[in-house]
This record gives structure tokens, sequence and C-alpha cells, in this order.
């Protein structure tokens, strides 16, 4: 691959001197790159250079306090910081705040803060700032998509500033989840000046955005870039970063390629120096250009297929196994993803708090399995097609398709599922929707199976998601329709707790329960894959497996 | 009233005397103006008849899949965009904005369209100008080059211009992306800085474009050559190549400026797809995630966009023909 690519490139030279000198000029810088890639990795760290990152969507929202997007958080992560850090284990460390305390009755949170901080705007940080912005993100006006949940949402009943370094948040009920909402960037704290002055023109983006973060907000082109700069006076970074003071980086550039060949072609030409979400099938390619892969694995629901628990033929606990034995679904994951993504054993990712390591490898592929349960559960005629029936009825089973859900090569995966079913005989349709149908039907529950993931560093989702309070009729994400009191009492039980023994238990039982009843089909847990040109070092992953900058830097100036 | 397609050039009936020109001429204009409103009217309904017959909610759209929005964060957005009002009302609402020049607001990005679409507007008319130019330079030279030719360099030109035709811009504008900026590295992956970052999202727009300009005009050219004036211009003494471009030329350039309708939305449905390719900002990129995520307002601004553009385009056509055809002025 090397010799191909010093090939074109000599040509590529031949072909600029022909072209306009504007060309040549292009062509040069381009050259330059390729000379210092093959330094290796230098040990201490350089202050200054420039960093751009491609990444793989662009954020519609800036405002942290509204969009629920991962984006958003991940980006904004450089320009905002929040009360308490989280560790890839779970255990949170002070940043903004330098100790906290928690009433016993989990309703009420006491902050002390650091009397040093101060936004990029002059302004100081301090207990008005938290509660202008608290104030902020559940506000009426403000229509928070994701933040003012994390807040508590009906729980949440103020913030009390006790004295200008201590902040008191109160909540109506036990809301244990709060130090993890309090680490996340969407919780994350904007001047006050900020939001007196520009609160309708957060969403836009660009320099009014005033953080206290390691970067400050420059300038954003729509549809192409954002740029972000040092802010020299940062020297409050968070216990879990690799070092303190200022980031190394003068500059950092996000440029938004969506198209995943023209991101992976930038990166392995140098036109960037990392990109996000490398796909699977391209990273012996962009590994073969002498580019870093690094891997981490994402936390929160895995990637699965959610059956309807409410309607035929899925309201039989044996069908439903028969189809969670009949796939073989490491097969399927190893050839789809190249071996990258992992394949699942739980409804949560191992990365993910709380994961139980024990339901690894308890349920595999077994095909004889999955016939002899749809025998028992009466499906044991067969059609002309192959196909089961019952009673002159075929079992079929609708599986909606939206356009916009389908990434990271899930539809070809549905075609390897699709296959693997019809061995076992089980007919499975996937009707394309446009967007609108699909949701209307979802909340409807008109539907047989729904596939679904979600990103998120914290068990806590196992009650999104089985909870009955969170049906997919109240906008929830039940997608299983499952209303099991054990299941509600565990998972509330797990969220109004900080004891971490308790926690693992009852999530413990939570994701044994949901494999053991086969309310869901864990397929894969996706692992983030970013490529790092040789010449950055220094790029960490945050536990949400966001990519952080703010110890990096850069051996080229 | 004008179709958006420019059809056959139209006769404009001669004023009988002097005083009568500025009559006529505002007569002219009234109407004109009166057609490109009527026009307008008609995409803003048929818009907003298409997004009402979408199925689903337009709040669980506009929220997205994975979001905590509590139930009255939903009820407080239905009521701020009036989506349970009658469809009637929200029409005359609807109508009665436009009609104010309110565009409203972006449900996505949380701004006003009209400053959105006019943020975004100055790289896709520079995109969309510089491929309709390129387009017509290359059709012109190739055309007048291969008319009424035989050989090898017409079977090559057809050949050429049958696969231009038929390739994807999606796959041309990866291909040249492979070659000159991941390979060669002669010109930047993407973005709207400057004229490298315009070549290859230009040439990936007029080549298709370009291969059609080039049959049409090559056809009405050989018919026009047929002509006996070609002959008499011949026979005179003047050049075959000549001839081609003083005569024929200006003769088959009618069903050229006819195709501007075709051209027009063939340059803004290309952009959406070329601006994604290259990573450029511009209308073609806003009106595609417009479109996935069901951002009404955005949408409906860019259709009206687009018939005003046609609408414009093809009066300014209407009044090309009389410059290049003398004859429809003497009526």
């Amino acid at each position: 691959m090397r010799a191909l690519r010093n090939r074109h490139t000599r040509r590529g030279r031949a072909v600029a001197a022909a072209l306009a000198a504007a060309f040549l000029a292009a062509s040069c810088a381009a050259d330059e790159g390729g000379g210092t890639a093959e330094e290796g990795p230098t040990g201490s760290p350089v202050r200054g250079g420039a960093a751009a990152v491609a990444v793989h969507q662009e954020p519609s929202c800036f405002d942290i306090h509204v969009s629920p997007q991962d984006i958003t958080g991940s980006i904004q992560r450089n320009v905002f910081d929040s009360l308490v850090s989280e560790d890839a284990q779970g255990n949170f460390h002070p940043w903004l705040a330098t100790s906290w305390e928690v009433s016993t009755d989990l309703k009420t949170f006491t902050f002390k803060l650091r009397t040093d901080v101060k936004f990029t705007d002059g302004t100081a940080f301090d207990a008005a700032a938290v509660k202008a912005n608290f104030d902020h993100i559940v506000a009426k006006t403000t229509k928070s998509q994701y933040a003012a949940g994390l807040l508590g949402g009906a729980a949440y009943a103020g913030t009390e500033v006790v004295d200008p370094a201590t902040v008191r948040i109160a909540f109506s009920k036990p809301f244990a989840p709060f130090l993890q909402a309090a680490s996340t960037a969407y919780l994350g704290f904007y001047s006050p000046k900020t939001l007196a002055a520009d609160a309708d023109k957060l969403c836009t983006g660009g320099p009014h955005l005033v953080g206290t973060g390691p970067f400050k907000f420059t300038a954003y082109t729509k549809g192409q870039d954002l740029v972000l700069e040092n802010n020299p006076a940062y020297d409050w970074a968070p216990q879990t970063a690799k070092h303190q003071g200022p980031a190394y980086l003068g500059k950092l550039t996000y440029r938004f390629l969506k198209e995943d060949a023209v991101r992976v072609g930038a990166l392995t030409s140098g036109q960037v120096d990392a990109a996000v979400s490398v796909p699977p099938v391209n990273i012996k390619t962009v590994e073969g250009a002498g580019i870093r892969i690094l891997r981490r694995d994402f936390a929160g629901a895995s990637y699965g297929l959610y059956f309807n628990t409410t309607r035929a033929p899925f309201d039989d606990e044996r069908v439903r196994k028969a189809i969670q034995r009949g796939i073989d679904i490491g097969t399927n994951v190893e050839a789809v993803y190249f071996g990258q993504y992992k394949r699942a054993w739980s409804p949560i990712g191992p990365a993910t708090p709380s994961y139980a390591a024990s339901l690894d490898n308890s349920w595999p592929y077994d095909p004889a399995l999955a016939g002899k349960l749809l025998d028992e559960a009466g499906w044991s005629g067969r059609d002309g097609d192959g196909y089961r029936t019952k009673d002159g009825k075929r079992l079929t089973v609708t599986w909606p398709a939206s356009p916009s859900s389908n990434r990271e090569q899930r539809d070809v995966l549905s075609q390897a599922i699709q296959a693997d079913l019809k061995k076992v005989g089980v007919e499975v349709q996937r009707p394309a929707l446009d967007v609108g149908t699909y949701t209307t039907n979802a909340y409807k529950g008109i539907y047989d199976v729904l596939d679904v993931s979600w990103a998120r560093f914290e068990p806590d989702v196992l009650r999104l998601y089985f909870h009955s309070s969170n049906l997919p009729s109240v906008s929830g994400q039940n997608a299983a329709w499952l209303t099991n009191p054990e299941i509600d009492k565990w998972t509330d039980d797990a969220a109004a707790t900080l004891d971490k023994a308790t926690r693992d238990k009852l999530y413990a039982q939570t994701q044994a329960w949901v494999v053991e009843h086969a309310v869901a089909v864990p397929v894969y847990s996706a692992t983030a894959l970013l490529g790092v040109a040789k010449h950055i070092q220094g790029v960490e992953y945050d536990p949400n497996a966001w990519p952080l900058f703010y110890d990096a830097w850069t051996t080229r100036s | 009233m004008t179709s958006p397609m420019p059809g056959a050039p139209k006769k404009v009936r001669p004023a009988s005397g002097r005083t009568g020109v500025a009559q006529v001429l505002l007569r002219v204009l009234l109407t004109r103006l009166a057609s490109v409103a009527f026009v307008l009217f008609g995409a803003a309904t048929l818009a907003f008849a298409g997004l009402k017959l979408l199925p689903g909610d337009p709040v669980a759209t506009l929220l997205g899949p994975q979001t905590t929005a509590s139930p009255a964060v939903r009820e407080q957005i239905r009521d701020e965009y009036g989506f349970d009002d009658p469809v009637y009302a929200q029409y005359i609402g609807y109508l009665d904005d436009l009609v104010h020049l309110r565009f409203g607001e972006s449900y996505q990005l949380q701004r006003p369209v009209a400053d959105l679409i006019a943020d975004q507007f100055a790289p896709t008319a520079q995109l969309a100008f510089s491929a309709a130019l390129l387009s017509v330079v290359v059709a012109v030279v190739v055309a007048v080059l291969t008319a009424g030719r035989r050989g090898v360099g017409r079977s090559a030109a057809n050949t050429v211009e049958l696969f231009a035709v038929s390739t994807p811009s999606f796959w041309l504008g990866i291909v040249l992306l492979t070659v000159f900026s991941f390979r060669m590295r002669v010109l930047p992956v993407a973005g709207a800085d400057g004229f490298e970052s315009l070549v290859l999202p230009t040439v990936t727009l007029a080549v298709p474009i370009t291969a059609v300009l080039t049959q049409v005009l090559r056809e009405s050219m050989e018919s026009a050559l047929d002509e006996p004036f070609a002959l008499t211009a011949r026979a005179r003494g003047l050049s075959r190549l000549g001839v081609q471009v003083r005569h024929v030329l200006r003769h088959a350039a009618i069903p050229l400026a006819t195709l501007s309708g075709w051209l027009t939305g063939t340059l803004l449905g290309g952009t959406v797809l070329v601006e994604t390719v290259f990573a450029r900002p511009g209308v073609g990129a806003l009106t595609l995630d417009a479109v996935t995520s069901r951002d009404m307002p955005v949408v409906m601004g860019v259709v009206l966009l687009a018939a005003l553009c046609f609408a414009v385009i093809s009066q300014l056509v209407d009044a090309l023909y009389l410059v290049i055809d003398p004859r429809l002025r003497k009526g």
C-alpha cells in the first residue's frame, strides 16, 4: 500500500507541475506532510500547533442544555467543564467542585466549588453561575431535550446559593443518578453573561458560547468546520486528566465529513490529523497507511433486537427464545464488522458499569434448540417455501426498517439475520418506512421486532429500556413493551442508591432476567474507532468513548 | 401564465406607436410579475400540502428517537408551532407569513430560515454558476468542433457523452476525490475556501450537464447546417468554422436556451449530492439535512427559493429569445 501511495504522489507532482500555480502551492503544502509522517512518536508533550479532526456528524444545535446529540456533547466537552468527572470504572472525582456531600435520602447534593475558576470572558465561576445555568436548563423557554431530564426532570426542586463557593441542588425525591449527570457535558456551565445576553442564540454556535473549558469556541462555518482555540488561562483540569494547566494544542478544528469514503480519504492523505468513526471495513487500509487506530468500547445499551411481547407470536416466550438461539450472532458480527465490534451477551455493553460478565457465552447459537422450541410452541408445520406454520398460518414477523436508523452496516447485518432465521423456518419481513410512519408505528406498537441501541455511560439505560413507566405509548424507549413489577423494582431501586455493590447486584439481576426470558436479543456492542496520525499523541477517551483532545499534542509545528 | 419549464418562444405583439410603448411594456412587466407570483403561490401550496400529507407526529420527528423530553416540553412545542390548529388555519397562517416575508424558524437549528438560506446561498450560487459556465463553454467548443463531422473524434465524443450522462454524480465525486485529492493530493478534500476547493465540485456537477448540452447543441447545429443559409454562407467563401460560429451557433442557441429550465433544476438538485460528497456548505446540504429531519420551515423556504429561481430564469429566457432571434421581435 505504501509503495502504491508513493507512486501516486510522484505522479501527482508531475500533474501538478502542468497545472496552474495555485494548484502547485496546494500540492506542496500537502506533500510536506508525507515527509514527517514517518517519524515515530516522541516522548514529552509539545505545546502549540494545530490539529484537525474529521467527524461524521454535524451538530444541529450547539446548545448543551438543549441538544441530546452525542456529537454536540463530544465537541463542547472542550469548551465546557462540569462539577465532577467520572473515570472508566464509574467513580467520581473533583473538577469544578472540590468536594460534595449527598444527603442520606439522596434528595440534596451540596457542592464545594473551586474559587480560582474563570470563564473565558473573565467572569468568575461561582455558586451563582451554577444556579443561573441550572435555572436556564429547566426554564420552559429553553425547551431542553436532554439536559433537563439529566437534571431530574420533574423531580428537580431547585438550586440554592449557600455562599459564593457552596451550592446546593435539591430534588423532590431520591435522585442517585445526579452525580453521573453532573459529570456530563450537557450539565456544563455557560458564562452568566452569555446566558443574560445570548440565551436565544446558543443553538447556532459561535464565539458567544463562553465556558470555562480548555478551548474557546472561536468560529463556526455551517456545513464545513468549527474552530476551537486554546484557553491559556486554563488551570482546573479534572483529576482524571493526564496533565494540569492549559491544553497543549494551540488550535483544534473539527471538520464535518459525513461521507465515510471522504473522511477516510482525508485521513489517509493527511488532510486531517484524526478521524472518528473509521468504518470497520477500512481499518486495514487505514492502518496500512501508517495511521493508528484508538479503540474504546461504547458503554450503554448494546445494539439489539427487541420483541414486541404484547402480541403474537412474541407473546410466547418459547418463540422469542427460538429467535434468540436461532441467529448465529457471533459469526455474523465478526463477518460484517471485520472483527472490530464485539458480539453482545447482555442488553448493555461490557464497558458499562455493573455489566454482568456472567452472561458471557451463556446463550450460544443453537439452531437445534430453536427448532425444538418452535415445535413446542406449535409452529410445527411447513409450507412450500420451507417456513414454519401453525393452523395453516406462516410464521412471519415484521421488523420495520427506517432509512434514518441504518448506520454501522445494520442493513447488511439484518440480511444475515434474516438468512439465519429462514433456516429455522421463520420469515422476517423488513418493510421500509419513512421516518414519520416508523415513529408512529413504534409508539403504537405496530411491529414484532425493533432494533435499537443507546450509547450512554450508565446502566440506568436498563430502566429506560425495560421499566413499565417508559412504554413507547408515552414516548418511552421500552420497545419490548415489558410490564414486569420485578424489573420495575430492581431498576428503580438501583437508580435510588449510590452503593456500588447493591447497584451491581440489581443490574445483574435485570440483565439476566431480560436474557433468560428472551425479551431482547443483544447483537453487538460497538467500538469507537478513532484514526490518529502518527504525529498526534496523547489522545484520550472519556467514559462515553468520545475522544478527548485536552491531553493531546502534535509533534508537527 | 408561464410554466417553470419555458416552452416554445413567445411572440410579443408589436407596439402600434411611440406612445403605446411604455404602456405595452408596463403591461408585459405586470403580466410577468403576476405569473411569477402565481408560480410561487402554487409551489408554496404544493409544499404545504405535501408536508401535511406526510405521516407521523411532527413533534416526535422533530425531537428524534433519543430524547428524554418531557410531555410538557412536547406540548409546548406543539403549541408554539400550532400543530394542533386545523389545517386550513395553519395554511392561512402560513400564507400570511409568506406575504409578510416571515419564513419562520428552523425546528432543528433554531435560526430564522431566511438567515439560514441567506448564509448558505453564496457557496451554492458560486458552485452552480461555475458549473453552468463550464458546461456551456465546453458544450459549445465540443459541439462546434464535432457538428456535421464523421470520424474518430466524433465517435469518441459520443462515447464520452454517453458515459458522462449516465454517471451518478455521487460516484463521480468520490472517484475524482480519490484520484486528485487522496492520491495525487493536488486538491483539497472539502470545504469552500477559495478556488482550489471549487474545482472538483464544479467538474462533478458539470459533467452530466455538459454531455446533455453538447448533444442538444450538436443536433440543432447539424439541422441548421442543412439549411440553405448555411450553404449560401459557405458559397460566399466563409470557412466551415466561420459558418458554424457566426451563423449556425446562433441558430442553434434557441433549443439550448429552452433547456435552461432543465438546467436550473439539475443544478439545484445536483448541488444536494455534490455538497454532501465534498462537505461544502450550501443550500443543497441544508436541504438534505432539512428533508431527513423533516425540518418543515427550512424545506418550505428551499422550495420557495427553487420556485423563485425557476420563475425568474424562465422570464429571463423569454427575454433572451428576443435577443437571440430577431425574427421573434418582428412578430
